[in-house]
């Protein structure tokens, strides 16, 4: 990239430009010094009081938000269980009928295959 | 009990303090190491040193809010975009302001890179100088260059960022680096010579 002669003369500007750097006077560095300090002190205190506000807000309504999706979640569905009742169930659970029947379905399968006279045997 | 709770908050907030200094120590130190040269480049650039010093305060703001929670290897070149980029704003703020005297321009294709080129039993132009002379040819010579050419120069040379960090540094192309080097280095040859 550089000539071979060019080293010579751009060590000498490196050395130079260090001098003039480390020179620098108090009253210079001084300021350097406070303005890093700034710098510093700015990240430290991160974001204002404001933008803590606001992040306080978000989170609150984030969790509102949550909140009512779960309490949702948890009722029972407004179609369930009448909207999906049919008809005949509906006369089922109303009637006065005996829910004998219902449960003992096999024996009165039985019943009725049996002679009008009675089992034999 | 109020003034407990009030002296414990205190408390708190000073442990919170001393913490954050620990964590913001190796910052510190790279900008403590930076902030010299990064002064002069851009006293270099904007001729005064009032100015030199707000811009290389904004830089250091600017760094340490974007770029402070990187990992510190990457740092050198981060810092130096930043500032590169704040020098950048200034030139174009001289410019609009119509302070902006005539300087080389960067694309100039009329040169002779053979009368250019360097000899090769020459020392250098800074070799016969004094010192306090060699550096007053130097500022000269590098306040003459264009800001993208002293750039290069300063970014390569004299802070030894290799060729992909300037162009991080720079927001350019390596290529581009290259171009602005080589013509630094032409001019600045050229000024110093002109200066002997």
């Amino acid at each position: 990239m550089n000539a071979p002669n060019d080293e010579r003369w751009l060590e000498r500007a490196r050395a130079l430009l260090d001098d003039s750097a480390d020179n620098l006077d108090a009253a210079t560095l001084s300021r350097l010094n406070r303005a890093r300090q700034a710098a510093l002190a700015a990240r430290r205190k991160g974001p204002g009081r404001w933008a803590w506000g606001a992040a306080f807000a978000g989170a609150a309504a984030a969790v509102f938000a949550v909140a009512i999706a779960l309490h949702r979640q948890g009722l029972p569905p407004a179609s369930t269980p009448a909207a999906s009742l049919q008809p005949a169930d509906i006369d089922v659970l109303t009637s006065d009928d005996d829910l004998d029947l219902a449960d003992n379905l096999d024996f009165y399968a039985w019943l009725e295959k049996q002679p009008a006279g009675g089992p034999s045997g | 009990m109020d003034a407990e709770i009030s002296l414990m908050a205190v408390f708190d907030e000073s442990r919170r303090a001393v913490g954050a200094g620990e964590e913001s120590r190796p910052l510190d130190m790279f900008l403590r190491g930076v902030e010299r040269r990064a002064l002069r480049m851009a006293e270099l650039a904007t001729g005064s040193r009032d100015e030199a010093l707000d811009l290389v305060q904004d830089a250091m703001f600017g760094f340490v809010r974007h770029y402070g929670g990187h990992d510190g290897a990457e740092w050198p070149p981060l810092f130096w975009r930043v500032l590169d980029s704040r020098l950048n704003d200034w030139h174009r703020r001289q410019k609009v302001r119509g302070r902006w005297s005539f300087r080389p321009d960067d694309k100039n294709t009329d040169e002779d890179p053979i009368a250019l080129a360097p000899d090769a039993r020459e020392p250098g132009p800074l070799a016969r100088m004094a010192d306090g002379e060699a550096s007053v040819a130097l500022e000269a010579a590098l306040r003459g260059l264009p800001l993208r050419q002293r750039q290069a120069f300063l970014l390569r040379i004299w802070e030894g960022l290799d060729v992909a960090a300037t162009a991080v540094a720079m927001r350019c192309s390596e290529g581009s680096v290259k171009t602005h080097l080589s013509r630094a280095l032409a001019n600045l040859r050229r000024a110093l010579e002109a200066h002997r």
